[in-house]
C-alpha cells in the first residue's frame, strides 16, 4: 500500500509545478503591480525596488529564478511585508490555520454525518424537515452572517465567548463553529442522498431477513457504504478548511492563513500568492491520497494497485 | 473523536482558560493600554516602511532629531537645537548628549548619519528615500548615478554635531527630521541581525517604549522604556491587537476589551449610535479628497468646463452621506497649515456654472460628450461618487457615467491613462502646505491631471526657498487660487475626520493631523470621566 501512496505523492511534482507556472503568468497579467500606492513614487525609487524583487528582469527569467528557488524549498519573498519571506509567513500562520480547521472538520464531521443519516432514516417524518431545514440553512446562510450572529448572541448579549481574538481556548470555539456550519451542512445533505440511496438495497432487505437488528443493519451495513461519497468530498473539504477562510479569521481577528489567500492578491504580493495557492495545491493532493487509503479501509473491492 | 476531546483538553490546560474568563470580566488592567491596529504592520524598518500602521507603532518606539507639537511645529527632540545656515542650505543639529539607545548605548550624530545614508542607498529601496533628495547629492546617490556615498551633503561632525547641506532652501526641511524615516538607525544592529534586525528580540530603539514582543498579524506589545529621556511613560504596556474587521474591533471596545479604537474600528452606523457618546471625539485630519479632471481629454481641456464642474457640487453634500464629521472645502490648502483660505477655491454656485458650461458650448448640458468618472471599488468612495453624480446631473444636467475598479486596478489606471474625470486622496506627510501643493507641478509623479503650468511650477519652487513665512504664505495661496478658481485641475471636496472611542478610564490619548498617536503622556487606571487631550 505504501509504494502507491508514494506514486500518488511523487506525481504531485508536476501537479504543483503547473499550479506554480499558471499562476506565475496570471498574477502577471492582473494589471497594477506590488509597489503601486496611493502615493505614486519616483521612478527612480521603483527602479531601486524591482531592482530588489528581481522584477526588472524579463518575465521568463523571473519565472526560471523562481522555479529554481522553489526546487530549494524558498517559496520567495513578501513585498508587503518587508524583511518577511513567504516561507516565514505561511509557517506562522498554517498551524493557527490547521487548528481551528481540524476541530471545524471534527465539529462538521461529528454533527454533519449523524444529521444526514438521522434524516434519511426517518425520511419525510419530522426530524428529516428539521434536519434538512438546518441543513438548508448552513449551505445558503454566508459565513459573516452566521460569524455576526454567533457574536452577537454569545459574545455580545450572554457574554459567554469572547467575540474575537485568538488567546485562549475559548477563543476558538465560535470561529470553529462558524467554520464548521458550511461543511457540516454539506456534509449533512450528502450524507441524506447517499443513505437513502444504500437503504433501497437489496443486500440490505437480504440483511434485515435474515434476522439482523435495525441498529446493526445500520451501523454496519448502511452507514458504512454509505460514507464513500462522504469520504470522496472530505479530501477537498480537508484541504480547504485546514488552509483557513477569509471570512472566519477577518471577522474574529484570528492569525490563520486564509486571509492570505485574498489579501495578497489585493496587494499584488506576487510570491505569497503563489505561496498560498502551492500549499493549497500540496494539501489537495495528499488529502486526496488519503481519500484513496480510506476508500480501501471501507470497501475492500476498491483495491488501490502497483499498476493505477 | 477520542482525537478532538484529547485536542480540546490539551487546549484547555495550556490556556488556562479560568485565566482568561476573570480576564473577560475586569473592564481594564492597570497602566496597560489595549488598542486595535487594525492590520499587520507592513514592517518595522521604519526606512522601508510607508504605511500608518507601521508608523503608528514606530513612532512609539523612536524618536527623531525633532518632534511634533500639538501647533504641528518641530521640536528639539535627539537634537537639542539647531543652526539654519547659508541662507536656508546648511543645517547643523546639535544632539542632546542624555538620549540612550534600549540597549544603554548613546544616541550619536553617526547613528544619523549612517542611517540616513542607508535610507539613501539604491539596494535598501527604501520607498521614503525621495523626502531626502533636497539634500547635495542625494538623488544622484539614491539614483545609482553616483555611487560615492561621501558626495551626499550630510555628515556627522563629531558624537554630537550633525550637518546637513540642501542643494537649495527648503522651509519644510525641518518638519522631514520628525518623521519616522528620518529616525537614527544602529549600523551595528543593522548588519548584525540583517532581515531580522526589527525583531523583538533584536531590535534596540531611543523612544518612549520598547518593542517586546509580536506575533505577526495578530498583536504587538510595547512596554515603557524606563530610559526614555524625557522619563518613563506612564504606561506599563500598550497591547496592539490587529482586527481587520471594524465590526468586530468594535464590539471588542464594547466588551471591554479594547480602551481605544480610532476610524479603523468604526462603521459608520458605530458612529451614528455613539455621537452623543462622552467617549465619542472627531478631529480634522491633513487628508484631503477631490474630483480631478483629466485635462488633455475633451471636453475637460477647456477650463470654463471644468469651473463648471467645480461650481456645481454642493460639498456639503459629503459629510452628510458620510456622516463621519467631515470638512467640506474648496481650497486644496487645508486650513489649519495656512497659505489657503476660504475664497482661494470655487464654493457652490450653479447658476454660474449653467453661465460657463454654455459659453463653452453646452447650455443645459446639451452635446455634452459622454464623461466617465473612474473610483476605486469602496463602500464611502462610492457614495461620494454617485453623490458627485447627482449634483452635475441635476445643477447642469450633465449625465456622469460612474466607473469603478479593484484598488491597484485603479492605480494602474489613473497613472496610464486616466479617464476624463476621477476621484483621489492625498494625505500630508508634514505639516506644510508644500506637501499638498507640490502635488500639482509638472513634475510630480502624482499629478494625474495632466494639467502642466509653468506659473505654478514657478510659485511653488518660489515658495518652498522662501524664509519669510508670511511671503510663503502669500505664494502659495496664490497657487491655491490658480489651482482651485482658475485653472481648476481638481475640485476639492472634504477633509477626512478621525473618530474615536476612548473609556472613561483611559487619559491623555493625542490626536494628531497628521493621524500619528503618540501614547507616551496616556494613563490607563484612573476612573475619572474619559479626556482626550488635543497634544501629543
Amino acid at each position: 500500500m505504501i509504494f502507491p501512496i508514494l506514486k500518488r505523492l511523487f506525481m504531485a511534482v508536476p501537479v504543483l509545478l503547473i499550479v506554480a507556472s499558471l499562476t506565475f503568468l496570471l498574477v502577471r497579467i492582473v494589471p497594477g503591480g506590488p509597489f503601486d500606492s496611493e502615493k505614486s513614487l519616483p521612478p527612480e525609487i521603483v527602479a531601486n525596488l524591482n531592482a530588489k524583487y528581481h522584477l526588472d528582469k524579463p518575465v521568463h527569467e523571473q519565472y526560471v529564478l523562481y522555479i529554481g528557488r522553489l526546487c530549494r524549498g524558498d517559496l520567495g519573498v513578501s513585498y508587503k511585508y518587508v524583511n518577511r519571506t513567504v516561507n516565514d509567513i505561511l509557517f506562522d500562520a498554517f498551524p493557527v490555520s490547521c487548528q481551528l480547521g481540524f476541530v471545524a472538520l471534527v465539529l462538521a464531521v461529528a454533527f454533519g454525518v449523524p444529521l444526514g443519516a438521522i434524516a434519511a432514516l426517518g425520511r419525510g417524518g419530522r426530524q428529516d424537515f428539521l434536519a434538512m431545514f438546518v441543513s438548508t440553512l448552513g449551505v445558503s446562510v454566508p459565513g459573516f452572517v452566521i460569524g455576526a450572529g454567533l457574536i452577537y448572541i454569545f459574545a455580545i448579549q450572554l457574554k459567554l465567548l469572547p467575540v474575537g481574538l485568538w488567546e485562549s481556548p475559548w477563543h476558538v470555539i465560535l470561529p470553529a463553529v462558524t467554520l464548521a456550519f458550511s461543511p457540516g451542512a454539506y456534509l449533512a445533505r450528502l450524507t441524506r442522498a447517499s443513505v437513502l440511496e444504500i437503504v433501497e438495497k437489496d443486500w440490505v432487505r437480504t440483511a434485515r431477513s435474515k434476522g439482523l437488528s435495525y441498529q446493526a443493519t445500520v451501523l454496519r451495513h448502511i452507514l458504512r457504504n454509505s460514507l464513500i461519497p462522504v469520504v470522496t468530498v472530505l479530501g477537498p473539504l480537508t484541504a480547504i478548511v485546514i488552509t483557513g477562510s477569509f471570512v472566519v479569521e477577518y471577522i474574529y481577528a484570528i492569525p490563520g492563513m486564509g486571509r492570505f489567500f485574498i489579501t495578497a492578491v489585493m496587494n499584488r504580493d506576487y510570491d505569497l500568492i503563489l505561496g498560498t495557492t502551492l500549499v493549497f495545491a500540496l494539501l489537495l493532493v495528499i488529502a486526496n491520497t488519503f481519500v484513496d487509503v480510506a476508500y480501501q479501509l471501507l470497501d475492500p473491492r476498491m483495491r488501490m494497485n502497483a499498476e493505477d | 473523536m477520542t482525537l478532538f476531546v484529547l485536542f480540546i483538553c490539551t487546549c484547555f490546560i495550556q490556556g488556562g482558560c479560568a485565566e482568561e474568563l476573570s480576564h473577560l470580566r475586569k473592564p481594564y488592567e492597570d497602566g496597560v493600554l489595549r488598542i486595535n491596529l487594525g492590520t499587520e504592520p507592513p514592517g518595522l524598518d521604519w526606512h522601508t516602511s510607508t504605511d500608518s500602521t507601521s508608523f503608528d507603532v514606530v513612532s512609539n518606539l523612536m524618536v527623531g532629531l525633532t518632534q511634533y507639537t500639538n501647533e504641528l511645529e518641530a521640536k528639539p527632540a535627539c537634537a537639542a537645537s539647531w543652526e539654519v545656515l547659508d541662507g536656508g542650505k546648511r543645517y547643523l543639529f546639535h544632539l542632546r548628549r542624555d538620549v540612550f539607545w534600549t540597549d544603554g548605548k548613546p544616541v550619536t550624530a553617526y547613528d544619523f548619519e549612517f542611517a540616513w545614508r542607508r535610507l539613501l542607498a539604491p539596494e535598501t529601496a527604501a520607498q521614503y528615500a525621495f523626502f531626502l533628495y533636497d539634500i547635495v547629492g542625494a538623488r544622484a546617490f539614491n539614483t545609482g548615478a553616483s555611487k560615492d556615498v561621501n558626495t551626499v551633503g550630510l555628515k556627522a561632525l563629531d558624537p554630537y554635531t550633525f550637518e546637513v547641506k540642501l542643494a537649495k532652501p527648503a522651509a519644510y526641511f525641518i518638519y522631514l527630521t520628525a518623521f519616522c524615516p528620518s529616525f537614527p538607525q544602529r549600523k551595528d544592529i543593522v548588519e548584525r541581525y540583517k532581515d531580522r534586525w526589527t525583531e523583538p528580540e533584536n531590535l534596540v530603539t531611543n523612544g518612549p517604549f520598547k518593542l517586546s514582543y509580536w506575533q505577526h498579524e495578530y498583536k504587538i506589545e510595547l512596554t515603557a522604556n524606563e530610559k526614555f529621556f524625557e522619563g518613563a511613560p506612564k504606561l506599563k504596556r500598550i497591547k496592539m491587537f490587529m482586527v481587520p474587521e471594524a465590526s468586530t474591533a468594535f464590539a471588542l471596545y464594547e466588551n471591554n476589551e479594547l480602551d481605544f479604537v480610532d476610524n479603523r474600528s468604526f462603521s459608520t452606523p458605530d458612529v451614528e449610535r455613539f455621537r452623543h457618546s462622552p467617549q465619542y471625539k472627531n478631529f480634522p485630519l491633513l487628508r484631503a479628497y477631490y474630483l480631478a479632471f483629466n485635462v488633455s481629454k475633451k471636453p475637460f481641456d477647456n477650463a470654463d468646463v471644468r469651473r463648471a464642474f467645480a461650481l456645481s457640487i454642493d460639498r456639503k453634500v459629503f459629510p452628510k452621506i458620510l456622516r463621519r464629521g467631515e470638512r467640506p472645502t474648496s481650497s486644496w490648502i487645508p486650513p489649519a497649515l495656512g497659505g489657503g483660505g476660504s475664497d482661494s477655491g470655487l464654493g457652490f454656485n450653479p447658476e454660474e456654472g449653467r453661465r460657463l458650461l454654455a459659453r463653452a458650448g453646452y447650455p443645459d448640458g446639451k452635446g455634452f460628450p459622454e464623461t466617465k468618472l473612474l473610483y476605486p471599488n469602496r463602500e464611502d468612495v462610492r457614495l461620494v461618487v454617485e453623490a458627485t453624480q447627482d449634483e452635475i446631473k441635476r445643477n447642469l444636467g450633465v449625465k456622469v457615467e460612474l466607473v469603478n475598479q479593484e484598488w491597484k486596478v485603479y492605480l494602474a489606471t489613473t497613472r496610464k491613462d486616466p479617464p476624463q474625470m476621477f476621484r483621489d486622496s492625498w494625505g500630508a506627510d508634514f505639516p506644510d502646505p508644500e506637501t499638498f501643493m507640490n502635488l500639482f507641478t509638472s513634475y510630480n509623479g502624482n499629478n494625474h491631471t495632466r494639467w502642466h503650468s509653468a506659473e505654478y511650477d514657478r510659485l511653488i519652487e518660489a515658495a518652498e526657498g522662501e524664509q519669510d513665512k508670511n511671503k510663503r504664505a502669500e505664494l502659495y495661496r496664490r497657487a491655491d487660487v490658480m489651482l482651485c478658481r482658475e485653472a481648476v485641475p481638481i475640485v476639492p471636496a472634504y477633509l477626512a475626520t478621525q473618530n474615536i472611542m476612548v473609556k472613561p478610564w483611559v487619559k491623555g490619548i493625542a490626536i494628531n493631523p497628521l493621524d500619528f498617536q503618540f501614547f507616551k503622556t496616556v494613563t490607563v487606571g484612573d476612573t475619572a470621566a474619559g479626556e482626550v487631550s488635543k497634544s501629543p
